[in-house]
């Protein structure tokens, strides 16, 4: 192992050690250690801006190929920073709504056509008791489930009555749903924590056993 | 004026990418269109992430112009980003340190401070989690013990230790939790939820094209 | 030795009911802190194998890629931040291992702009050494561009629209693998490792409008969501948190830190739900004597 390899190894364990103090007490190495984490990830954009958009998307495009144009979205994305003058923020919106008027044309048709009506098409089950008792009764969960999940969430009209009752049965359902995502989510930090934790054991201890080995 | 010209962008910024769902891009001039509009918008989109940076940079600067509460640790902050920026915009041909390439400062600052603070402050949620499942989660009425019994069930079901446990109950346990739980109701609440949120998402871009939802434009 | 280890499990879990009380009968939630991280590191010093059974989407995800003709064209994308990379690197890696055993021309590419592209050319590069794959012939990173809507449905009529350059700057008409992949025509499968929203916009742009075969890797946060995808056969295959990543580990057979990961996911969740479990005795016990004293 180099020493800059060493270095490195031990760099990355002070700073996640000193993140993880905050869980005895909140101290001067986690407020300076999350002040610099904050400071690196503004950071980074500024180099990714300048790299991936403005010398990959508009200078090397503009000058080796001639696409003189693209210096109009150049123009249309610097009115952004307009946004932190009082008297001239309003010259932002020319912008963003080119931004947003884009992307909600392409959801409008992308929402309806790509996750509206293959998901519909999809709860049409048959409900036909021959098809076997256990197709049948997973095909009545989903259907049961999907229409009763739609009505519990639509609130414009008072749950009561017989919408009151569906919106009851959707409930049960969304909290067996959300009882599988805790699950799932209980997984997935847990799991980021032994990432962690194995960094720390295989390479950190590891690197003073190779120094003393 | 300050906002008619917006609006009128945004319907013809969107209207573009409706019709041209309809055009073949090889064929029609309106399909053509469609690769420049989006390689503009990406363009402008790549200007709105240096907002944030803009914003970091005059508050903390702010803050230790004022010396407000922590303004020391402010500076470190203001250390951080132009350490990561300034070599990053530095053309790699002055040295090979600068740019953002593999085996520059960017890069290195990025994998060796960053990235793992970035994971240990995540990693960090697991010690609430468990903290929040012994302290919290109670069941207090029947849907809240449904959704913690489901919960225990699945914490189990998807672990190899908690698998040979629930063998044990009944030999097709994790198919029947995989089939009825995961695939049955799981997926059915989620299909409504996509279902309603498509729908959502479909008419808030009708509203936003047409003029009527104005929020992002601010005041 | 196996009867040494078993106690030493024996032990750890009775160290842990002990914080556990500790940490009710002085309220201290630092006591659960404590019992947490006994419960990781202790495998993670003393490992135990256990059995990982493979789930139904993951067997079907690894199928639909081993169906893929040798030298297909597969888009990789590293659509997740640094801070969920204890579940997604070990997808990635595994899946370039399977792609490159292949022989599959591999093109990365990222939404996420933090981190997105540095982590893609530091895992493309160490695997793709590993089977002395060549950049711009076997493999070509993208890199990163602003606005994910407009990318993905960009890459539909044009990617030398949307990148014209890969990550490094060079232009992509002087890369040889790019010279016959001009969209989405030209690529044979997508495997987007997220852990974000964004598999919905693959699903619903990318599949639904041009036809592309969609298989996910995604955080156990988002994985119960994408059932429902699954079910309508809009995903070919997904994979769920550091269990899916094991599963991939355990069938491209090259088990890596996902697969060595389960023991203590297993500890820690058997002592949550021994933690919720003891919570809600504790307040039921405190509910029936209250209901017993007011009566």
């Amino acid at each position: 192992m180099s020493i800059i390899e060493f270095l490195q190894i031990w760099i990355i364990a002070f700073f996640t050690l000193s993140l993880f103090s905050f869980l005895y007490r909140d101290n001067p190495f986690y407020r300076l250690a999350e002040h610099i984490f904050a400071g690196l990830s503004a950071g980074y954009y500024v180099g990714l801006v300048w790299n991936s958009v403005i010398i990959q998307q508009m200078i090397d495009p503009m000058f080796d190929n001639g696409r003189w144009w693209l210096i109009f979205p150049g123009f249309l994305g610097v009115l952004m920073f307009s946004r932190f003058s009082r008297n001239y923020s309003w010259i932002s919106r020319l912008s963003l709504a080119f931004v947003m008027g884009n992307t909600a044309g392409i959801f409008l048709l992308s929402e309806l056509h790509g996750k509206v009506l293959p998901q519909m098409q999809s709860t049409m089950l048959s409900l036909n008791p021959g098809q076997g008792f256990a197709k049948f009764i997973l095909a009545l969960v989903v259907v049961v489930g999907v229409l009763s999940t739609l009505i519990y969430f639509y609130f414009s009209k008072e749950h009561r009555g017989a919408l009151g009752g569906i919106a009851r049965i959707g409930i049960w359902f969304i909290m067996v749903s959300f009882g599988a995502h805790f699950g799932y989510t209980v997984m997935a930090r847990i799991s980021l924590l032994i990432g962690q934790v194995q960094f720390l054991i295989n390479d950190w201890l590891g690197s003073l056993i190779k120094i003393f080995a | 004026m300050k906002t008619t010209v917006p609006i009128i962008t945004a319907f013809l910024s969107g209207l573009v990418m409706l019709l041209v769902f309809f055009f073949n891009p090889e064929k029609s001039a309106i399909g053509r269109l469609e690769p420049e509009v989006l390689s503009w918008v990406t363009i402008v989109g790549g200007f709105t992430l240096l907002l944030g940076v803009v914003s970091i940079v005059r508050v903390n600067y702010g803050a230790v112009k004022r010396r407000k509460e922590g303004w020391k640790y402010k500076i470190a902050t203001l250390i951080s980003v132009f350490a990561m920026a300034v070599p990053a915009v530095i053309s790699p041909r002055v040295s090979p340190l600068f740019g953002t390439a593999p085996g520059s400062i960017y890069d290195w600052l990025f994998n060796n401070l960053d990235a793992p603070m970035m994971s240990t402050m995540f990693a960090m949620l697991s010690f609430y989690i468990a903290s929040a499942a012994f302290r919290a989660f109670r069941a207090r009425n029947a849907e809240a013990t449904l959704l913690l019994l489901t919960a225990v069930t699945v914490m189990l079901w998807r672990i190899p230790m908690g698998e040979i446990m629930l063998v044990k109950i009944h030999h097709s346990l994790p198919e029947i939790i995989n089939s009825y739980i995961m695939n049955g109701a799981n997926m059915a609440v989620q299909r409504g939820i996509i279902i309603g949120a498509a729908l959502g998402a479909a008419a808030m871009s009708l509203r936003i094209m047409l003029g009527i939802e104005r929020t992002y434009m601010g005041k | 030795m196996n009867i040494l280890l078993i106690l030493a499990y024996v032990l750890l879990f009775l160290a842990g009911a002990f914080l556990l009380y500790m940490a009710f009968r002085t309220d201290d939630r630092r006591f659960i802190y404590l019992s947490v991280a006994f419960y990781v590191i202790f495998p993670v010093l003393v490992t135990l194998r256990l059995p990982t059974s493979i789930s139904p989407e993951a067997k079907q995800l690894y199928d639909a890629v081993e169906a893929l003709p040798d030298s297909s064209t597969v888009l990789l994308t590293f659509d997740y931040y640094p801070s969920t990379l204890a579940e997604t690197e070990p997808m990635s890696r595994a899946a370039l291992k399977h792609l490159f055993r292949k022989n599959c021309k591999v093109l990365t590419m990222t939404t996420v702009p933090l981190g997105g592209p540095s982590i893609a050319e530091r895992v493309t590069r160490e695997i793709a050494g590993q089977y002395g794959k060549i950049y711009g012939i076997d493999y070509v990173n993208l890199g990163y561009k602003a606005n994910y809507v407009a990318v993905l449905k960009g890459m539909g009529s044009s990617i030398e629209a949307i990148y014209p350059t890969d990550n490094s700057g060079t232009p992509l008409s002087q890369i040889p693998m790019m010279k016959h992949i001009e969209n989405y025509s030209n690529i044979d499968f997508i495997f987007a490792v997220s852990d974000n929203a964004i598999v919905d916009y693959w699903i619903s742009i990318v599949h639904a409008q041009y036809g592309k075969r969609v298989g996910a890797g995604v955080t156990a946060v988002s994985a119960p969501q994408y059932f429902a995808y699954l079910d309508a056969g809009q995903l070919a295959g997904m994979l769920g948190g550091m269990k899916g990543a094991a599963e991939y580990e355990m069938l491209v057979k090259q088990p890596g830190s996902a697969v060595k990961g389960m023991t203590a996911q297993s500890l820690v969740h058997l002592f949550i739900v021994f933690s919720v479990i003891a919570g809600n005795a504790t307040y039921l016990a405190k509910r029936k004597r209250r209901g017993g004293e007011k009566a």
